[in-house]
C-alpha cells in the first residue's frame, strides 16, 4: 500500500466533491475476455484474481465458454473484446477475413510438458503401433477436422515424413465419443488431453505412446482481439495485454521451472497459484497439477509456427486461400516475439 | 319474406392452388438477402449472400464431392428410415389392435421418445461401433417412436362402426384388418411418414457425428467446425432440397394410395 498523507486524502476528497466529472473519467474502463475453464487460460485467472487489471484501471469481465470454437466467434460477434484459446482452422478462417488479430501468446507445447498424448489401443499396440511414427496408414480418432489434434497429427506426419492423407482421420466430435470408440477398439489410436490419457492408461484401455510437447513443440494458443478494438481502443488493449502478461509471468514462475535433469521445480507461490487455477477451472488440484502447460512469461509468440499453421490448413484445403498469416497477427504489443519470418 | 333463392354463402376457406406465389416470395427474399450482402449491410461472415452459397455448392460439385456426400447420406437415410418405419409400423399396429400390447407399449414410448438420441451416441458407438450400423441405428431410433404414435393413433381414428359392421357381417379378422383398418388408418400413417422423414433428415447430422468422413451431415458439421459459413449454408440448402424432394414424393404416394377418398 502507498502511504497517503492526510492532506492528500483531503485534497482528493475535495477534488472529488468539486469535480465529479473527473472522478467519472477515472472510473475503470470496462472490457471482457472469453475463456475456457482450462489451465492454459491460467494467466487470465491469475491476472483477474490478483487484481492486475484493476491496478491498470480496467474492469475485466470473464466470459466462460465450453468449446474452443466458441471463443473466436464470441470476439467476432462482439460478445467479448478479447479471447484466449487454442488455434484452430476455424480461428484462421475468422481471423483471415479481418475479424480477429493475435496479440500475444497463450500455451505452447514444449519438451517436458505433457499436455496431449498420442495413444494406441491395446490391440493396435500388439500389432505394432508403438510410436507416433507408426500412425501412417492407421485410423486415428480426433475431435473435429481443423482442431488442434488434427494439426498435431500433421506435425507428426511432417516430422516422420509420411503422408497425412494416408492416415484415416475419424472425426468423432466429442471426447466421450472418442473414448467410446477407443475402448471399443474401433480405431487404432486417438490424441487425448493429459487427464483423459492418464485415465485411459490407468484402466488398461490403451497405451500412451508419446507426448506432443516432446515430439513436436508448437504454438498451441494465443490471446486475440478484434482489429476494431486495436483501432479504436488501443489504450485499453495495451493495458489488457500488460495485465495478461503479468499473469503469464506469475504462471511461468510458479509452474514452468525445470532443473538440469528436466524435473519439475515448485516455483514462486506454487501452491497458492495452483489452488487459484484449480478454483477457476473447477477441478481438483491434483488433476490440474498433472496438466500444467508451458506459458511464455512475456507473452511472446512463435510467429514462424503461426505461418506454418496457416500454410498447413491451406494445403489441406480447410482454410481459404485469401488468408494471409501476416494479417492475422499484430506484433506491436509484445516485444521479442520469436522466430519472426523476414519480409 | 321474398321467395328469391338465397345465394350460396358458405364458401368456407377452401384452399386453392396458387401456382407461383411461393416461388415469387422466395425470389424476393433471395434478392433482398443478396442485396444486403452486396451493399455491406450484413457481414459475409455472419450471413453469406446467396451467390456465395451457390459458389460453395458449385465448388462441391466441381470437386466431385457432392454426389459422394449425397450417396453416403442416402444409404443411411434409406436404411435408417426404412428400419425405423418397419419396426414402428409393426409395434404401432400391435398397439392399435391389442389392448395388452398397448398397455405395455404406451408407457414405453412415453418414456423413451423424449430421450435425445445424440446423448446416446457414446453408448451406440460401444454397442455398434463407428461403422454404418450405429449411424443407421441413430436414425432408426429417431424414426421409430413417431411412427408408432402415428400408427396407433391412426388406427384409433378408424370409425368404430365400420369395424363393428364388418365383424357383424362375419368378415374374417384378417379381412377386417386388411380391408377396413389398414385403408382407414393409411391417411394418418402417411401423415406420420411426413414427420418421421423430416426427423430422419434432422438426425442425419447427429448420426454423422459418429466418425463419418462423407455425408451431408458430416459436411455441415465440418463446415461449422471450420467456421466456413458459406459451406455451412450450402449444406443446409442441400438438406432443405432433400426435405422438399421427400415431401413431394410422399405427396405423390398419398395421391396414389388414397385415391379411394
Amino acid at each position: 500500500m502507498f502511504p497517503i498523507s492526510r492532506r492528500a486524502a483531503l485534497a482528493g476528497l475535495g477534488a472529488s466533491l468539486a469535480a465529479p466529472a473527473i472522478v467519472n473519467a477515472q472510473a475503470p474502463a470496462k472490457t471482457s475476455v472469453g475463456v475456457l475453464r482450462l489451465s492454459s487460460s491460467g494467466p487470465v485467472f491469475v491476472a483477474a484474481e490478483r487484481g492486475y487489471w484493476r491496478d491498470l484501471g480496467l474492469d475485466v469481465e470473464l466470459k466462460y465458454f465450453t468449446a474452443a470454437q466458441q471463443v473466436p466467434v464470441a470476439v467476432t460477434s462482439n460478445d467479448a473484446e478479447f479471447g484466449v484459446t487454442g488455434l484452430t482452422a476455424a480461428f484462421y478462417n475468422l481471423a483471415g477475413r479481418g475479424a480477429l488479430k493475435i496479440v500475444a501468446s497463450q500455451a505452447r507445447d514444449e519438451k517436458g510438458f505433457p499436455l496431449t498424448a498420442y495413444m494406441a489401443t491395446n490391440a493396435a499396440y500388439e500389432r505394432g503401433l508403438r510410436s507416433p511414427k507408426d500412425y501412417a496408414g492407421k485410423r486415428i480418432g480426433i475431435t473435429t477436422t481443423g482442431s488442434t489434434f488434427h494439426y498435431m497429427l500433421g506435425l507428426i506426419a511432417r516430422k516422420y515424413n509420411f503422408d497425412i492423407n494416408g492416415v484415416t482421420l475419424v472425426p468423432l466430435q466429442t471426447l466421450p465419443n472418442m473414448q467410446a470408440a477407443f475402448k471399443g477398439g474401433q480405431i487404432d489410436g486417438i490424441l487425448a488431453p493429459v487427464t483423459l490419457a492418464r485415465a485411459l492408461e490407468a484402466d488398461g484401455s490403451g497405451k500412451i505412446l508419446a507426448w506432443a510437447g516432446d515430439e513436436t513443440p508448437w504454438q498451441l494458443g494465443a490471446l486475440f482481439t478484434s482489429p476494431r478494438a486495436i483501432d479504436t481502443r488501443r489504450n485499453v488493449v495495451e493495458r489488457f495485454i500488460a495485465g495478461y502478461v503479468r499473469g503469464a509471468a506469475d504462471f511461468h514462475a510458479a509452474f514452468n521451472l525445470r532443473d538440469a535433469a528436466g524435473k519439475e521445480i515448485y516455483g514462486t507461490n506454487y501452491a497458492e497459484t495452483l489452488s487459484l487455477v484449480a478454483r477457476a477451472v473447477q477441478q481438483p488440484t491434483e488433476l490440474v497439477a498433472q496438466g500444467l502447460p508451458y506459458i511464455d512469461p512475456q507473452g511472446r509468440l512463435d510467429v514462424g509456427d503461426i505461418y506454418a499453421q496457416v500454410a498447413f490448413w491451406q494445403q489441406a484445403n480447410l482454410v481459404t486461400r485469401e488468408v494471409n498469416a501476416r494479417d492475422v497477427i499484430d506484433l506491436s504489443f509484445v516485444r521479442g516475439h520469436m522466430n519472426v519470418p523476414r519480409g | 319474406m321474398s321467395d328469391r333463392p338465397v345465394e350460396f354463402r358458405g364458401l368456407g376457406f377452401a384452399p386453392q392452388p396458387v401456382r407461383y406465389a411461393a416461388l415469387a416470395a422466395f425470389a424476393v427474399l433471395l434478392a433482398i438477402w443478396e442485396y444486403a450482402g452486396r451493399a455491406g449491410l450484413v457481414s459475409p461472415i455472419f450471413l453469406p449472400p446467396p451467390s456465395t452459397i451457390a459458389k460453395a455448392l458449385a465448388d462441391l460439385w466441381a470437386q466431385g464431392l457432392l454426389l459422394r456426400h449425397l450417396s453416403e447420406s442416402a444409404y443411411r437415410l434409406v436404411f435408417g428410415w426404412g428400419l425405423g418405419t418397419f419396426v414402428g409400423l409393426a409395434a404401432g399396429f400391435a398397439m392399435g389392435i391389442w389392448s395388452v400390447s398397448r398397455a405395455i407399449g404406451v408407457p414405453f414410448v412415453s418414456a423413451l421418445f423424449p430421450i435425445p438420441k445424440i446423448s446416446l451416441l457414446p453408448l451406440l458407438i460401444l454397442w455398434l461401433g463407428i461403422g454404418e450400423a450405429s449411424k443407421v441405428a441413430t436414425i432408426a431410433l429417431g424414426v421409430f417412436f413417431p411412427t408408432v404414435i402415428a400408427t396407433y393413433a391412426a388406427i384409433d381414428a378408424v370409425p368404430r362402426n365400420l369395424i363393428r359392421m364388418g365383424q357383424s357381417f362375419g368378415l374374417p379378422t384378417s379381412d377386417v384388418l386388411r380391408k377396413i383398418v389398414l385403408p382407414g388408418a393409411l391417411p394418418g400413417i402417411l401423415a406420420g411418414f411426413r414427420i418421421s422423414s423430416s426427423i430422419a433428415l434432422i438426425l442425419l447430422v447427429s448420426a454423422e457425428m459418429i466418425g463419418a468422413q462423407y455425408g451431408i451431415g458430416a459436411f455441415v458439421l465440418q463446415a461449422g467446425n471450420l467456421m466456413l459459413t458459406d459451406q455451412l449454408l450450402a449444406g443446409v440448402v442441400i438438406l432443405s432440397i432433400l426435405g422438399l424432394a421427400i415431401g413431394t414424393g410422399l405427396g405423390q404416394l398419398e395421391k396414389r394410395l388414397l385415391r379411394w377418398r
